[in-house]
């Protein structure tokens, strides 16, 4: 975990934890595909989704429980549901994990530029 | 049914050995038992002498407990000593596990005094001033590791989880 050793040497360059972007998103893109969310709040209201886990890839969870809730106690055939969901969770864990690579280059290209004057 | 017939035919050799030992098995088995409760305070010397006998204790070392309504009828008041721990390891006991001889009086509080409890300490290998730097010491290096490190967190390169809510966009990284 450099990240830690970093934040602690280089406490100006480099994110803290769970860090929010505070770049521009749009800096440096020509055009950026923005995310959609395709469940809707009534959905995931009925379905008692907890606030964790209302994010970009609650369609997938609700098709991956209504296919337990269809198929139970067959679960094993909503494998490739659960594949998806995960897969998507993963996605979005890495697009995370860009989004602080993102952060921290951006921050050290704002400390090139401050110098430069 | 041979196996029931071996261990009676033992039991009657042991029992032929050592009569007493049945007695003593069937008297154990009990949770409690008359035998092992002293006798009541006595009064007369004739009666200190017969309870200092009944205990193997010389009439001059018998001395009972006050028989002020908690005390322990005849029982013999003897002291726990340092303790069972500073017994000498390598004296030819009877009972060398409870480093007990026979029939030695043992005190009312025994199971206080017993290896695995209270002893009264030898002097400690260091000073007492030594002691309180050690704990001091560590101590003190815990809370300064704790409070140095208060602000320097491990935690893993991401970024904070995107929720959709209204009014803020989140991008993904295609074109």
């Amino acid at each position: 975990m450099g990240n830690a050793l970093n934040h602690y040497l280089k406490p100006d360059v480099t994110p803290g934890p769970d860090v929010v972007p505070s770049f521009d998103p749009m800096l440096g893109f020509a055009s950026r595909k923005e995310r959609v969310m395709i469940a809707t709040e009534e959905e995931m209201v009925s379905a008692k989704l907890t606030p964790k886990e209302r994010d970009y890839c609650a369609h997938k969870l609700l098709a991956y429980r209504g296919c337990r809730a269809e198929k139970f106690p067959f679960v094993y055939q909503c494998a490739h549901e659960k594949h998806d969901y995960l897969t998507c969770e993963y996605e979005d864990y890495v697009l995370r994990m860009k989004e602080f690579e993102r952060e921290r280059r951006l921050l050290e290209r704002q400390k090139r530029l401050d110098k430069q004057g | 049914m041979s196996a029931l017939m071996k261990s009676l035919s033992l039991v009657k050799k042991l029992s032929a050995v050592n009569p007493a030992l049945q007695a003593h098995i069937v008297r154990n088995l009990a949770g409690w038992n008359k035998d092992y409760k002293p006798g009541p305070y006595p009064k007369t010397e004739k009666e200190r002498e017969a309870a200092a006998k009944k205990y193997y204790l010389l009439p001059e070392e018998y001395k009972p407990y006050a028989d002020d309504g908690l005390g322990y009828g005849d029982y013999p008041k003897v002291g726990g000593g340092l303790g069972v721990e500073h017994k000498d390891n390598y004296y030819p006991y009877d009972y060398p596990e409870i480093k007990r001889n026979f029939n030695e009086p043992i005190s009312v509080d025994h199971d206080l005094y017993s290896e695995d409890r209270y002893s009264q300490p030898d002097y400690p290998r260091y000073s007492k001033s030594y002691y309180m730097l050690c704990f001091a010491g560590v101590m003190g290096g815990c809370l300064a590791l704790y409070y140095w490190l208060e602000d320097k967190k491990m935690y893993r390169p991401v970024a904070a989880k995107q929720y959709p809510a209204d009014g803020v966009k989140h991008y993904t990284f295609e074109r």
